[in-house]
């Protein structure tokens, strides 16, 4: 019976969505002309990127304290117990991890440049680098991370690219507003930030896998 | 020369540092950041009420493109109000949140990052003016008070924090919905672009949209039946956060269900205006009969507070007039002021006791008579007495409900009071009447005592300067 009304008001609701859109008129404003107009100003030539990181770069700044507050709040609410120790997986899983970290550095790398004038940026290049971290901590050549005894330099690279960022949007409140970049300087700065973004990405994403860990290596 | 309006900027930027600081620096320097960030940030806000001329609504244009390319922030009186209200309930629960967690190092550390995103967000939330923004600022005040709950994660506080994750989730998925449908039809997200174009004759995905955007706002508002989530959560968190959630958190959703009502869903919003205030209603019917009913102190004050956000509903028919948003104003300054000085009360009572337990508190009044003061202060704004601010609310409810012959709502307003006092008295008989039991009482520092005291007088004082603060509001002072 339950499961019956459920359905029948998801199916409802389907309709009804499914309806508004075939139906959606054509948009009054179309901000796809404000962004080729202003692309010249946005210190990048990548559409996404511009919109990202100046057009609307607060929210950017935003989605990054997200991504900080859900690793806190693992922080808060995981395991009081430390990881278990770490135990050496298969010497063939050991070698080609080692042999694939390097160059999964160097994409990460390139996707933080390309960034700047093709699909990329500081989230593509941060997820690369957290697999990279991932790859090592199930090989076991990175242990877990003890989310009750935090290093001060782990805590100060998980922070430091939202820090940067928002000491950069406030310094530029002296041109006017939050986050005004001066066009000529954009591109640079646009570069700073999201290096400092792509460190501290890693360590976050990594960061949420690594304080759950609980793999033993394979071992039983 | 410093304009007022970045002003608003610090009030986000000052929290966000603070917490990023704490979680660095760790819990001894994190709360004396958190104390000394939220003293800077109430004298930002009352500076800015003291000198700003809310009749001209403010806007900063953040990265100086302006909507609808770039995101705007605007304030005016409703914003600034709350503002307000946000620091300066949160300044005294800094102070008392420092006392709190003083001896609880694993504790500590996780609050004061996760409080000073939590503000941060509030700040952002209620300056925002362009609907995904705002989406991205619930997600700020969802999370970290989500986080806030589970902090310490006993096994009752982490279902109960999942439950408040689960529920914040699927309304923040809500309103995202309503959002993507928004910018579907009109191609913006800007507050300011969308009410000109919204017009007489909207197309269907718009109040397809409305509808989403408003029903995710009520469940985080826990509005009555969306309440499931809320006693636990507000009930089981550490007494600091059970006051920060429910004197401000709640509120912000509920703020944007007003602002969006007003102002983007004007249209539609006329003939459904009866929902809210129905389910208003029967919160304020359903949240009082289980707070009579409740063994535990936190819970019956957690039920309260589903029974008092019913208050805020009432007002929904009444809109757009200026008399109904002042009424739900002061019922949301009032219950913020009171219900953290009660929350707060109540963690110095369980502390003292080392239980949460009605029975626990025979006897008291000799014990701890400031604090039970700072309860009876703070019970007495919840019912409406004279002069406390929360006489004030139901006055201007009750009027503005008359002056439109809805004689419903005052007779809901005025039930509603009646059930309020039988739970407030039903605490303070057990601590009046009963004859002191033989447990030993654990002293608490005297600073949580007083911060909750001050909470509560601040709650009935507001009553005698209501004006001021009624005077933020726009159409002004009849």
């Amino acid at each position: 019976m339950k499961r019956a009304i459920v359905i029948a008001a998801a199916l409802v609701f389907g309709g009804l969505l499914i309806n508004a859109i075939v139906d959606l008129p054509s948009s009054p404003v179309d901000l796809r002309i404000a962004v080729a107009d202003n692309m010249a100003n946005s210190g990048v030539s990548h559409p996404v990127t511009a919109v990202l990181l100046n057009f609307r770069g607060y929210d950017t700044l935003l989605e990054i304290a997200v991504l900080l507050l859900a690793l806190i709040g693992l922080m808060a609410a995981g395991p009081m117990l430390p990881p278990p120790p770490n135990q050496p997986a298969d010497a063939l899983l050991q070698k080609l991890a080692r042999i694939a970290t390097p160059p999964v550095i160097v994409v990460g790398g390139y996707l933080l440049w390309a960034g700047a004038f093709r699909p990329g940026g500081a989230f593509q290049a941060g997820a690369v680098l957290a697999a990279a971290m991932v790859l090592l901590h199930l090989s076991g050549l990175l242990s877990a991370w003890n989310a009750q005894l935090l290093p001060l330099a782990r805590r100060v690279i998980l922070v430091g690219g939202f820090v940067l960022f928002l000491c950069i949007s406030v310094a530029l409140l002296a041109a006017g507003s939050l986050l005004q970049y001066p066009p000529h300087q954009a591109g640079l700065l646009i570069l700073l930030i999201e290096s400092g973004l792509t460190l501290s990405l890693a360590a976050i994403l990594a960061g949420l896998f690594l304080f759950l860990s609980r793999d033993n290596g394979g071992a039983p | 020369m410093v304009e007022p309006v970045t002003f608003v900027v610090w009030l986000i930027v000052l929290p966000l540092a603070w917490a990023v600081a704490a979680f660095v620096t760790g819990e001894r320097i994190g709360a004396w950041l958190g104390v000394v960030g939220s003293a800077i940030q109430t004298f930002l806000v009352v500076w800015m009420v003291a000198t700003w001329d809310v009749a001209v609504p403010v806007i900063h244009r953040v990265g100086g493109w302006g909507a609808p390319l770039g995101i705007d922030l605007a304030v005016d009186g409703l914003a600034l109000a709350m503002l307000l209200l946000t620091q300066v309930v949160s300044l005294p629960l800094t102070i008392y949140a420092r006392s709190y967690f003083s001896e609880d190092a694993s504790k500590s550390r996780h609050f004061w990052p996760l409080a000073g995103f939590l503000i941060a967000g509030l700040n952002a939330l209620f300056v925002s003016a362009d609907v995904f923004n705002i989406y991205v600022t619930l997600e700020i005040v969802g999370l970290s008070a989500v986080s806030l709950v589970a902090i310490g994660g006993g096994r009752a506080q982490i279902s109960a924090a999942l439950r408040y994750l689960f529920a914040t989730l699927i309304g923040s998925g809500a309103y995202l919905l309503g959002v993507a449908l928004i910018y579907g039809a009109f191609g913006s997200v800007s507050l300011a672009t969308l009410i000109p174009l919204v017009g007489s004759n909207p197309p269907q995905a718009f109040a397809l949209a409305g509808l989403l955007m408003l029903f995710g706002l009520m469940l985080k508002t826990a509005l009555f039946p969306f309440h499931y989530w809320l006693p636990p959560a507000h009930g089981g968190a550490a007494a600091p956060v059970s006051a920060l959630l429910s004197a401000l958190v709640v509120k912000a959703s509920f703020y944007l269900t007003l602002r969006l009502w007003t102002e983007l869903f004007a249209s539609i919003a006329d003939d459904i205006a009866w929902i809210p205030a129905l389910l208003g209603a029967g919160a304020i019917l359903w949240g009082s009969w289980r707070a009579i009913q409740a063994i535990r102190i936190k819970m019956l004050i957690a039920y309260s507070t589903v029974a008092q956000l019913g208050y805020l509903f009432l007002v929904f028919p009444l809109l757009p007039g200026q008399d109904a948003i002042r009424a739900t104003v002061m019922q949301a300054c009032a219950h913020g002021a009171a219900k953290a000085a009660m929350f707060a009360a109540a963690g110095v009572l369980i502390k003292a006791t080392g239980q949460d337990t009605m029975a626990g508190l025979a006897g008291m009044t000799g014990r701890l008579p400031l604090t039970l003061f700072a309860f009876g202060l703070a019970g007495m704004t919840l019912m409406g007495l004279p002069p406390s601010s929360g006489f004030l609310a139901k006055w201007q409810l009750i009027e503005a409900g008359m002056a439109r012959d809805l004689w419903i709502i005052p007779v809901v307003a005025l039930a509603g009071g009646l059930l309020t006092a039988v739970y407030i008295f039903r605490i303070l008989s057990f601590a009046f009447l009963l004859s002191p039991s033989s447990v030993k009482i654990a002293t608490v520092p005297r600073v949580q005592e007083w911060t909750a005291f001050a909470l509560a007088a601040g709650s009935v004082l507001l009553g005698l300067r209501g004006v001021e603060l009624m005077a933020l509001l726009p159409g002004q002072v009849p």
